[in-house]
C-alpha cells in the first residue's frame, strides 16, 4: 500500500536521524579507543590495545567502578518501592491537591543539580553521614525519582480498575489484589524505571562529586577529575569497557525477565 | 612599572632568592624528623592530599607524595576534586565542625586566601623549612602562614606556530585581531587576562583595582572577536583539533600539550603576563596527630629534592633556592629566573585579587555572555 | 480427602499472614489515607531536597563580605535585588527559558516516531536494538561525549571535511546557541522516548486499524487517534524534558564555547568560582520557583498528563 510506504519512510527518517544523533559520538569514541596514538582521534591513528592495557592495571578505576555499582544498586533498591507506590497512588486514586503533589514530586527536576548537591551535602553533613556510600545512593534516588514515578504511572494506564474490582468481588483481600493484579499491571513501568534509575545512578557525577571523598570516589567522579590538561584515549577505553559491562547486564536482565514484552504493543 | 609599595608589585629575583645565603642546602637537614621522632604523634595509615589530575598529580606523587611515604610509612591518597569544587565541601565541613575530607589542599593562592580569610586554615608558621624558602612562599595580605606558596606560574600567550609564520605575537592585542576571529581562546572566567588586558587596553598596573575601564574596553573588543572560552583540557583539545590559533593559558598546560605532540608555542608579550602562585594549606578540625603529619607533608614539599622533581614535572619555578630549571625551559619567559624575567611579569597582591575577584568576574561574564 | 490447611502451599499461608498484618495496621476505615500512605516514602525522600533548599534559603538573604568571605549576619534582599536587576542574570535566564521550550518541542518531535516504531515493530530484535541505542550515550559521560562531537562537528571535523569535498568552506557548527540546543535534544531524547513509550503501548493497535479501515490515511489516523490518545505521554515527556533542560549545566558548558551559559552555569559560578553561596542559593531558589510555576501551568492547561490516565477510565 502506498500510504504505508509514506508512513514508513516518514517514521524511519526520524528514527534514523535520532539513531545517528544518539550513537554518533559514542561510535567515534569507541573507534578512537583503539588508537595507537596519544590523542582521541577518529579514524584512530593505527590500531592498538595499549589504552586498554593502561586501564587494565588501574585498581583505583576498578574500585571506583565497583563503588558506582553499589551506589546504583542502592539507588534502584530505594526507588523501586518508593516510586512504584507513589506512581500507583497518583494513577489510581483521586488525590486531593494533586497538582501541588505533582509540583512537589517534580522538585528533583526543577532544582538544579548543583543546588541539590549542595543542599544534600549540608543535610548529610549535619547528620554526620558523609564519607559513606549509601547516602550517595539515596541522593541518586532522590534526584531521579520522578523518572521512577512517571514510568510507573505511565504504565498504570493499562491498569484496569474493573479488573481490580473483579478481584475484590471474588473475595480477594486488598493486599492480594494489589500484589496479584495491580503490581503485574505496572511491571513494565517498574522495569523501565528501574533500568533508567540504575543507569543514571551508575553515571551520576555532579551530586556525587559533592558527597564522596577520596576514599569512596565513584567512577564518573574519578574520570572527570583525572582530566587536567589533556583528554587521553584511556577515557575512551574506560567508556567502552563501561558500555560492555552495561551491555552484559542488560542482556542478563533481558534473559531473566525479557525486556521485549514490556514495550510491545498489546 | 615599579609599584612595590602599592598593592601591585613586581617580584624581583633578589627578593626571590633571599635566604639562600642563610640556609644553603638546609632544606634537607631542616626537616624535623631527626629531632622529633621520639615525641612524634601516632601516624595515621594515610593522609589525603587534594591535587589536580593528569600530569599534575603525577609530578606531585613523584616529587613529594611517594618520597614522603618512603620516609614516614604514611600512605598518601590523592583527591582529584577541582580546587574550586572542593572549596564548598571544605567550608561546609568547617562550618559544621566536621573532620575535613582532606588533609592537605593544593590550591591557588587566591582561592586559598579566601579560605584563610574565612578562618578555615591552620597556621603553618612553625614549619621548620620556612626558614630556607624565598619570600615568594609568604602569602600577602594575611597574617602568618595560613598557606605556603610553593611555586609561581605564568599565564602565557600560547599560539599555533603555523598561524604565525613571522614569529611569536608581540602583543595581547592579537586576541582582538579580526584575522583570528572565532579562533582565539581565553579562560571562561577571564582568569589570567585581566591584568594584560588592563595594560593592552591603555591602562597601567597601578590603576588596578581603582580603574579597570581599560580592561573592560579590551574585553568588549575581545567579545566582538568571538573568543572560545573554556578550561585547560578545552584549550589543548582546541589546539589539537585546529579550532583555535591563539589562547591565554598557563604555561604548564601549554608545555604539557607540546609534550604530547601538539604543535604549540608560547610567549610573554610586550605588555607582560600575569604571574600567580599556588600553594599548600591544611584545613582546620583534623585530629591532632593527623594535623601534625599533614603539616609534615607540607614541610616536606618545601625541600629542595621534593621541589626539584615535583616542579620539573610542572615546568614551574619553585620557592626553594638552588632549583634548576628543566632543560626545555632554560631561558624561557614562562620560567623566570633573572631580574629582567620578573620585570616582564604582572602581579597584583592576592588580597586585592580576592577582594575584587567576584566583581571582575561578574563584569567579565556580563561582557562575554551578552 | 480434603487436604488439611497446613498442606496449602507456603505462599498461600504467607499471604494469609500478610493480609492479617495488613488488615491490622491498615484497617479499611483508613482507606482515605491509603493514597497518602503510598505517597509518603516519596514525599519523605524529596523532603531531603526541601530540607537542603531550606538551609540554602537562609543563605540567600545574606550577602558575602569579601573581607572575611563569610556571609553577613544581617538579613537583606540584596541578592534578590541583584538577581532581578543585573543584566547578566537576565541574559542567562531568558536564554535558558527560551532554550528549554525549543528543546522540548524538538525533542518531542523526534521522540514520538522513535517510540512509535519501538513499540509497534513486530521484530523483537529491532525493539531491543532501539531500546539499547537509547542508553548508549549515557556511558561515555559528558566530557568524552563533547569530544566525540568535536571530532564529528568541529571546524576540521568529519562533517566539515565532507562539506569540503563539495567545495564548502568550513562552518563553525559547535560552540554557539544552536549547538547547545542540539546537544540538549540529544541528551533529552532517551528520556522523552522512555516516557512516551508506555503511553503508546497503552493505545490498542486495533484502534488504528479501525481508523484505517474507515478510510483514514495514516496522517489522519495519527492526528485524530494516536496523538490525542498519547497526549498524556506527551505531557509527561514534555515536563521531564522542559524541567531538565531548564536546569541543565553540563551541555551549555561544554558545547556553548563558554559564551552560552544557562542559569545553572551562573549558579555554578556563584558557588564554585566567586564563592558567593548566598547569591548561588538565590539564583537556585528563583530557578526552582520558575520551574515549578511552569510545571503548574502545564498541569493547569493540559491536566496531569500521564498521571490522569488510570483515573480517567
Amino acid at each position: 500500500m502506498k500510504g504505508d510506504r509514506s508512513k514508513a519512510v516518514t517514521l524511519w527518517t526520524f528514527v534514523i536521524a535520532a539513531l545517528v544523533m544518539l550513537s554518533a559520538p559514542t561510535l567515534v569514541v569507541l573507534g578512537a579507543s583503539f588508537t595507537a596514538g596519544n590523542m582521541i582521534t577518529f579514524p584512530p591513528e593505527g590500531l592498538s590495545l595499549k589504552w586498554y592495557a593502561a586501564i587494565a592495571g588501574a585498581t583505583d578505576l576498578r574500585d571506583a567502578f565497583l563503588r558506582s555499582v553499589i551506589v546504583a544498586t542502592i539507588c534502584t533498591a530505594i526507588s523501586i518501592p518508593t516510586g512504584t507506590l507513589a506512581g500507583i497512588a497518583l494513577a489510581k486514586y483521586r488525590v486531593r491537591f494533586v497538582a501541588g503533589v505533582q509540583v512537589y514530586l517534580l522538585l528533583p527536576f526543577t532544582i538544579p543539580l548543583i543546588g541539590s548537591g549542595i543542599g544534600l551535602m549540608l543535610i548529610f553533613g549535619k547528620w554526620g553521614l558523609l564519607g559513606q556510600l549509601w547516602p550517595v545512593g539515596v541522593a541518586c534516588a532522590v534526584i531521579n525519582l520522578p523518572f521512577m514515578i512517571w514510568a510507573v504511572t505511565a504504565s498504570a494506564a493499562s491498569l484496569d480498575p474493573d479488573l481490580e474490582l473483579a478481584a475484590a468481588n471474588c473475595g480477594a483481600p486488598p493486599l492480594s489484589t494489589f500484589l496479584a493484579v495491580t503490581i503485574p499491571a505496572v511491571t513494565p513501568g517498574i522495569i523501565t524505571g528501574a533500568l533508567l534509575m540504575f543507569i543514571l545512578a551508575l553515571n551520576e557525577f555532579l551530586v556525587s562529586l559533592l558527597l564522596v571523598d577520596a576514599r569512596i570516589v565513584t567512577l564518573p567522579v574519578q574520570i572527570y577529575n583525572s582530566i587536567r590538561s589533556i583528554i587521553t584515549p584511556d577515557l575512551a577505553a574506560i567508556s567502552v569497557v563501561f558500555i560492555a559491562v552495561a551491555a552484559i547486564a542488560i542482556a542478563l536482565l533481558d534473559w531473566l525477565v525479557g525486556l521485549d514484552i514490556f514495550l510491545k504493543s498489546k | 612599572m615599579t609599584g612595590s609599595t602599592k598593592p601591585s608589585f613586581q617580584l624581583g629575583r633578589r627578593r626571590f632568592l633571599q635566604g639562600v645565603g642563610l640556609a644553603g642546602a638546609a632544606g634537607l637537614v631542616g626537616m624535623p624528623f631527626g629531632r622529633a621522632f621520639a615525641a612524634e604523634p601516632e601516624k595515621p595509615k594515610e593522609i589525603i592530599v587534594r591535587a589536580w589530575g593528569g600530569s599534575w598529580v603525577d609530578s606531585l606523587k613523584a616529587g613529594v607524595s611517594d618520597p614522603f611515604t618512603k620516609l614516614t610509612g604514611i600512605a598518601v591518597r590523592h583527591d582529584l576534586t577541582e580546587d574550586n569544587e572542593i572549596q564548598p565541601k571544605l567550608w561546609a565541613a568547617a562550618a559544621q565542625k566536621r573532620v575535613p575530607p582532606i588533609h592537605v589542599n593544593w590550591d591557588t593562592t587566591t582561592n586559598a586566601t579566601k579560605s584563610a580569610l574565612r578562618g578555615v586554615t591552620e597556621d603553618l608558621s612553625d614549619l621548620p623549612n620556612l626558614k630556607t624558602v624565598s619570600d615568594a612562599a609568604k602569602p600577602v595580605g594575611v597574617d602568618g602562614y595560613p598557606i605556603v606558596n610553593t611555586y609561581g606560574y605564568v599565564y602565557v600567550l600560547a599560539y599555533r606556530p603555523e598561524a604565525f609564520p613571522d614569529g611569536a605575537p608581540k602583543s595581547w592585542n592579537v586576541l582582538l585581531d579580526p584575522k583570528f576571529k572565532g579562533r582565539v581562546a581565553v579562560y571562561n572566567d577571564g582568569i589570567g587576562l585581566h591584568f594584560p588586558a588592563e595594560i593592552a587596553g591603555g591602562g597601567k598596573l597601578e590603576d588596578i583595582p581603582a580603574n579597570m575601564q581599560p580592561a573592560w574596553d579590551f574585553f568588549t573588543k575581545l567579545k566582538a572577536n568571538e573568543p572560545l572560552m573554556g578550561e585547560d583540557p578545552d584549550f589543548t583539545t582546541w589546539f589539537q583539533k585546529g579550532e583555535i590559533d591563539v589562547a591565554c593559558t598557563i604555561s604548564s598546560n601549554a608545555r604539557e600539550a607540546k609534550k604530547n605532540g601538539i604543535a604549540i608555542a608560547w610567549t610573554v608579550p610586550d605588555e607582560g603576563a600575569t604571574y600567580e602562585t599556588d600553594g599548600l594549606w591544611v584545613p582546620k578540625y583534623l585530629p591532632e596527630n593527623e594535623l601534625y603529619w599533614a603539616k609534615q607533608y607540607v614541610n616536606f614539599a618545601l625541600t629542595l629534592d621534593a621541589q626539584q622533581v615535583w616542579l620539573d614535572g610542572l615546568g614551574l619555578p619553585g620557592v626553594v633556592p638552588g632549583l634548576k630549571p628543566p632543560a626545555d625551559l632554560v631561558g624561557d619567559a614562562s620560567y623566570p629566573t633573572k631580574d629582567e624575567d620578573y620585570k616582564k611579569l604582572l602581579r597584583v597582591s592576592s588580597k586585592v585579587q580576592v577582594e575584587h575577584e567576584s566583581e571582575w568576574f561578574g563584569k567579565f561574564k556580563e561582557i562575554m555572555q551578552g | 480427602m480434603r487436604p488439611s490447611r497446613t498442606s496449602y502451599p507456603l505462599s498461600w499461608r504467607l499471604m494469609d499472614a500478610l493480609e492479617a498484618v495488613a488488615a491490622a495496621v491498615w484497617p479499611r476505615s483508613f482507606s482515605a489515607a491509603v493514597p497518602w500512605l503510598m505517597l509518603l516514602p516519596a514525599v519523605v525522600l524529596v523532603g531531603l531536597l526541601v530540607l537542603g533548599l531550606w538551609d540554602m534559603a537562609d543563605g540567600s538573604f545574606r550577602t558575602l563580605d569579601t573581607a572575611t568571605f563569610l556571609p553577613s549576619d544581617d538579613y537583606s534582599l540584596t541578592n534578590y535585588h541583584r538577581a532581578f536587576t543585573e543584566k547578566l542574570f537576565f541574559t542567562v535566564a531568558s536564554r535558558s527559558l527560551i532554550g528549554s521550550l525549543i528543546v522540548t518541542a524538538v525533542t518531542l518531535i523526534f521522540a514520538f516516531p522513535y517510540s512509535y516504531v519501538m513499540v509497534r515493530t513486530r521484530s523483537a530484535a529491532l525493539r531491543k536494538f532501539l531500546l539499547i541505542a537509547l542508553f548508549l550515550p549515557f556511558f561515555i559521560g559528558q566530557v568524552v561525549r563533547a569530544y566525540g562531537w568535536l571530532i564529528i562537528l568541529g571546524s576540521q571535523g568529519m562533517v566539515n571535511e565532507a562539506l569540503g569535498l563539495v567545495g564548502v568552506a568550513p562552518i563553525r557548527l559547535l560552540y554557539n546557541y544552536p549547538a547547545v540546543l542540539f546537544g540538549l535534544v540529544q541528551y533529552m531524547l532517551p528520556f522523552a522516548v522512555l516516557m512516551l513509550a508506555p503511553a503508546l503501548t497503552a493505545i490498542p493497535e486495533e484502534m488504528e486499524a479501525a481508523a484505517g479501515s474507515l478510510g483514514a490515511n495514516w496522517v489522519r489516523t495519527f492526528i485524530h487517534v494516536v496523538l490525542p490518545l498519547a497526549k498524556p505521554g506527551f505531557i509527561g515527556a514534555g515536563l521531564v524534558v522542559m524541567t531538565l533542560s531548564l536546569t541543565d549545566f553540563a551541555i551549555p558548558a561544554i558545547l556553548g564555547g563558554g559564551s552560552q551559559d544557562f542559569i545553572a552555569n551562573a549558579i555554578y559560578d556563584q558557588f564554585f568560582r566567586t564563592s558567593d553561596q548566598g547569591m548561588g542559593a538565590t539564583l537556585a531558589l528563583l530557578l526552582v520557583a520558575v520551574g515549578s510555576i511552569m510545571v503548574g501551568v502545564v498541569f493547569a492547561l493540559f491536566g496531569a498528563g500521564t498521571l490522569a490516565m488510570g483515573r480517567s477510565k
